[in-house]
């Protein structure tokens, strides 16, 4: 029997899930020895052809980052997601809808007026948009469908596992690697990753006070930020509580709060809203203009709360456009 | 169950369950059986709301009110009045083919 | 997973039947997923329907109950127990109210109908999700803490005593009676009131069920119903009670002199006093913020003493230099020591009675009135003084300047009845008012005696006969004004004016050399503080809020305290000790000698395994319920203090808080199935 066939690929993304697998250093080659790559863009020289010709499952894993937001994405996703025997939802973007996702409070309309039309940089006086069939002499060109909401990868297709992350950090890469190989696979649907809030691990937990309260809301450019001292505590949104930890704290150890790319834990469905419900729960004020006060001074909460998971989130998108 | 066991959650879980409003009902801010319950409702709502607007959610479909079980008048008049605000407004979510749920 | 439910339906009578196609629900029911069979019955909660339920249950042996029925406030509890008689557990068991929130309230049938469709699906589905729920006992102690020895405190302190219970009755001052010590008669039968008041005083002092602590408070309670244990702290009052016969000849020689509080400082009385003449117990109190050891002669109470002409320079020297040890040298008994500390006493307990009585609005926050600021000015608790003959006058009406008043104005709803200041009605006002004017008219015969009243408030036996004996007096004027009143005191060169404009809008310019004022009743100082240490919550006007207001007026939000008279709202002494008896009652039927205590099952529960210690939920719980485990750094959860609200379970943000009953996943699949 040969290697088991791995393929990898990306959607929606901007290029850093690729980057943390070359940030296994030597461990990558560990990998290249395991397994045998089948398909990988962005790394080698295969082509869609090559993956259709392959059997139904017999890619072994498939590692898709990204998210979905064209039909050209829903497509490949689709088609990996028949070649193999398990799917990896590998990323925050994939897993959750990620940074791409916030596009979900706008629509196709207002980001093809802003891109084609209206950026200052912009100087289209044919008005000319993309255009999904175009007929030229040789024939019809066509370009994949953009659509009106980007959707996370298990809204399209079937997932297996999913590594959280923004990007996923190498251990947790190489755990999930080893774990496929081995065999050795948890219950399907889950998170490859710890299943209790960032707070368990984080240094700065101690610095917090046992009845947490916030009475004034500031922004990470507003104030010198405490290197050690719980950033909630500090009246910074810090969304560890309601993520999933995992992560190695890097932005807490770069002096910023956590943004929650690692999503919720498994008993959360809407990771926004629960982060809502902890932070107003604990603005330490009876007033109702007091309070009124507080949650005004919070700049774009809905971006905020779901810097990550707008997709994945239970409303999905602004319902309105 | 106390307003305070509301859970932001809930609220979006009645909205993407089809609800067109959502209403909730507790006990006047120091009347609260379980002592502050309502102003931790009171807090979650005011920042939901404001949410909920970014989620392109009218006001009108979410309210909240304080009726003490004495009060049946008032209950009458909140629950008709944000069922004529509510049907005003129409239907929320009218296109579950563009969120692909349900 | 496949789940045998058990679906029964009650037609209530015709209450729901009549309104509801219940065949149509049968059907319904029937075919939805995990229901195993649908009854209907006549009347469920009948004896016939629950013997039914009962044996039915037993039989089909359904793994989840749900029953479609009327509130779950009217008959959860009925069902509970029916069903635990079929060794059902009866949290595997949900309520569908298709009587009030749909028969009585939707009038189309065949909506009607639908709407209990949709209910009964949530209910199918929620029922599946639920876990069987065990109850846990726990031993209690029935001993009882009574906070106030005030007429309801004396009473609960009194019954609970008889009935066996260990009773700790905890006073502020250094003696009992509460307010009513204060007053020479009281409404309407113009009784004495310390003969009235006497005979249950001295029961208070002999009971050996009743441990008096007075010159204390309670400043520290921890726990819960049946095992609350409480920190008193007693004031040093450097008399030994034990050896004290209540002489009197410690007073004497004392050379310090300070305004009497007890008469709201219309008399003097020494460092080393006893309030009154007759407080029970009979024992002096010595009050250390005065007496000169204590105060020491740096604080210029000598030199004070010296300039008021109370020392002579002799003494003042004497006093300088060594400390004053007159009250000791006069008692032959032995029972001053100087060296006595505030001392804390523990006491554990499982009940609380709190009976800490009330306050007056204070009348010079409206300048009109020119309390504070025209000597002759008084509210109705410094009048009660004037008026008792153990009071600064010796019970003569007296003015200041020791002439009898030749008129004298009692002012009606002085801060009550008003948007600006306390909004209720201070419900004893009138009949007090009318009490004085009765006395006013006894003690200073042909003086002129004006009651200016808003609206006559005399509920309840005898009273009314009682303002209809005074409205013939000829020489009691009533005059009827509207709220908020127009009525203004001015200091003329002899006397009073009292301008008030009257109903008909007639200016009545008074001359009056007296002025009583009737303010609100406010809660007493300590309430706040006690609400606080307690945890029971207090009403929008500052009193300790009842559990329901007609059907638990001496409960609280938590279980095991009570409250009792003024302290919960105003009202007259007859309904303070009638609360005093009815918090009593409560405390022998919630607590009892031999009885465990059974715990809500119904309540929060933290994963240990999950919990990363964010620490969101610990401040949040309105009981104190969620520590933080330093070691473990998680929070946990005290299932005996939770009291199930809930409010830490909507918060934490990684769900690790359960709500025990009212899950996540139970309310997702009730919304997402009513809503389908």
């Amino acid at each position: 029997m040969g290697k088991p066939k791995v393929a990898f690929y990306w959607c929606a993304s901007c290029g850093g899930c690729e980057e943390a697998v070359v940030d296994l250093a030597e461990d990558i080659l560990k990998v290249v020895e395991a397994v045998e790559f089948v398909f990988w863009p962005v790394a080698m020289d295969f082509k869609v052809k090559d993956v259709e010709s392959l059997g139904d499952g017999e890619i072994a894993v498939s590692f898709i980052n990204g998210a979905i937001r064209t039909g050209e994405q829903e497509h490949m996703a689709k088609l990996l997601r028949k070649k193999s025997g398990l799917v990896v939802a590998f990323g925050a973007c994939a897993h959750i809808g990620g940074t791409p996702g916030l596009a979900n409070f706008v629509n196709r309309k207002k980001i093809f007026d802003w891109v084609y039309f209206n950026a200052p940089s912009n100087d289209n006086p044919g008005k000319i948009i993309p255009q999904e069939k175009t007929k030229v002499e040789v024939g019809e060109l066509t370009l994949p469908e953009f659509y009106d909401t980007v959707y996370t990868l298990d809204q399209v297709i079937d997932v297996d596992y999913y590594l959280p992350g923004c990007a996923p950090p190498p251990d947790l890469i190489m755990k999930a690697v080893e774990a496929i190989l081995s065999g050795n696979l948890p219950e399907k649907g889950s998170v490859l990753a710890p299943d209790k809030a960032l707070c368990d691990t984080c240094k700065r937990k101690t610095t917090k006070p046992e009845r947490a309260s916030i009475k004034e809301i500031r922004r990470v450019h507003e104030v010198m930020l405490d290197p050690e001292r719980c950033f909630l505590d500090q009246g910074i949104i810090c969304l560890g509580p309601a993520t999933r930890d995992g992560c190695g704290e890097r932005c807490i150890n770069a002096n910023m709060p956590c943004r929650g790319c690692f999503g919720s834990t498994s008993r959360i469905e809407d990771q926004g809203a629960k982060f809502l419900s902890a932070l107003a729960s604990i603005i330490d004020m009876n007033e109702e203009e007091e309070i009124k006060r507080i949650i005004d001074s919070i700049v774009d909460p809905a971006g905020i709360f779901y810097f990550y998971s707008l997709p994945a989130s239970m409303l999905r998108r602004r319902l309105d456009i | 169950m106390c307003t305070g066991r509301i859970d932001p959650q809930f609220v979006l879980k009645a909205f993407q369950s089809g609800a067109d409003g959502v209403l909730i009902l507790g006990c006047h801010p120091g009347d609260c059986h379980y002592k502050e319950g309502n102003y931790k409702a009171l807090r979650r709502f005011h920042l939901l709301k404001r949410m909920l607007k970014q989620f392109g959610v009218d006001e009108g479909r979410f309210r909240l009110d304080w009726v003490s079980a004495s009060e049946g008048e008032k209950f009458v008049e909140v629950i008709r009045d944000m069922v004529a605000t509510v049907k005003k407004l129409g239907p929320l979510m009218t296109d579950k083919e563009k969120l692909r749920v349900g | 997973m496949q789940v045998r439910v058990g679906v029964y339906i009650c037609r209530c009578g015709t209450n729901i039947s009549e309104n509801i196609d219940i065949d149509d629900l049968i059907q319904f029911s029937s075919r939805l997923e995990n229901v195993a069979y649908v009854k209907d019955q006549p009347l469920l909660c009948s004896e016939d329907g629950k013997n039914f339920l009962a044996s039915d249950v037993a039989q089909e042996k359904p793994e989840r109950v749900v029953i479609v029925a009327c509130t779950p406030k009217e008959h959860e509890k009925t069902f509970r127990n029916t069903l635990l008689r079929a060794s059902f557990n009866p949290y595997l068991f949900q309520m569908v109210n298709i009587r009030e929130q749909v028969a009585w309230v939707t009038a189309d049938k065949a909506a009607a109908t639908e709407k209990a469709k949709a209910y009964i699906r949530a209910a199918v589905k929620r029922v599946t999700l639920h876990e069987p729920l065990e109850k846990k006992e726990i031993e209690c102690n029935t001993d009882v803490l009574v906070i106030g020895a005030g007429p309801a405190g004396m009473e609960a302190a009194l019954l609970l005593a008889k009935a066996g219970r260990k009773v700790y009755l905890v006073e502020k001052n250094s003696f009992v009676g509460g307010k009513v010590a204060r007053y020479e008669e009281v409404f309407p039968k113009m009784e004495c009131a310390s003969c009235m008041l006497e005979p249950k005083m001295d029961e208070i002092l002999h009971d050996e069920n009743i441990e008096l602590i007075t010159s204390s408070e309670v400043v520290e309670v921890l726990g819960y119903l049946g095992n609350f244990s409480v920190k008193i702290k007693r004031r040093a009052t450097c008399v030994d009670k034990e050896k004290c016969i209540g002489c009197g000849a410690c007073y004497e020689p004392c050379p310090v002199s300070v305004r009497n509080e007890f008469d709201y400082h219309l008399s003097d009385r020494k460092a080393i006093h006893i309030p009154y003449t007759g407080a029970l117990p009979n024992v002096p109190v010595l009050d250390q913020g005065h007496c000169l050891r204590f105060a020491k002669t740096d604080s210029g109470m000598v030199q004070e003493a010296l300039n008021l002409g109370l020392i002579t320079q002799e003494e003042f020297e004497n006093y300088k230099k060594q400390d004053c040890t007159a009250c000791q040298e006069a008692c032959m008994f032995d029972a001053i020591t100087y060296d006595k500390q505030d001392e804390i006493l523990e006491r554990n307990i499982g009940s609380i009675i709190v009976a800490i009585g009330f306050e007056l609005f204070d009348p010079s926050v409206i300048p009109q009135f020119g309390y504070g600021k025209i000597p002759e000015v008084y509210t109705g608790l410094e009048f009660e003084r004037i008026l008792s003959q153990t009071g600064p006058t010796g019970g003569k009406l007296l003015m200041k300047n020791g002439q009898e008043p030749r008129s004298l104005a009692i002012i009606h709803c002085v801060g009550s009845r008003n948007k600006k200041h306390k909004e209720y009605c201070s419900s004893v006002c009138c009949l007090y008012a009318l009490k004085f004017a009765r006395l006013a008219e006894k003690h200073a015969p042909g003086a002129k005696i004006y009651d200016i009243y808003a609206d006559w408030c005399v509920p309840g036996k005898d009273n009314q006969e009682f303002l209809d004996s005074l409205k013939e007096k000829k020489n009691i004027y009533f005059i009827h004004t509207n709220l908020p009143l127009s009525v203004a005191v001015k200091q003329n060169k002899d006397s009073l004016s009292v301008s008030c404009v009257d109903v008909l809008g007639k200016e009545n310019p008074l001359a009056a050399d007296m002025v009583v004022l009737c303010p609100a009743i406010i809660p007493a100082r300590d309430t706040s503080r006690l609400s606080e240490m307690l945890l029971i919550t207090s009403g929008r006007d500052g009193f300790f809020a009842e559990g329901h207001t007609k059907l638990a007026p001496v409960s609280t939000n938590i279980e095991g305290i009570f409250i009792a008279g003024c302290c919960q709202g105003p009202k007259d002494i007859q309904s303070s000790v009638a609360q005093g008896a009815a918090a009593a009652g409560q405390v022998l039927s919630v607590l009892v000698p031999g009885r465990k205590l059974e715990l809500d099952v119904i309540t929060a529960e933290a994963d240990e395994n999950s919990c990363a210690g964010c620490m969101t939920c610990i401040g949040l719980c309105p009981y104190k319920a969620i520590m933080f485990d330093k070691e473990k750094k998680i929070a946990v959860v005290n299932t005996v203090l939770c009291k199930g609200c809930g409010t830490c379970v909507a918060a934490c943000p990684s769900g690790c808080l359960k709500g025990k009953h009212f899950t996540e996943e139970q309310i997702f699949a009730e919304i997402e199935e009513v809503l389908k």
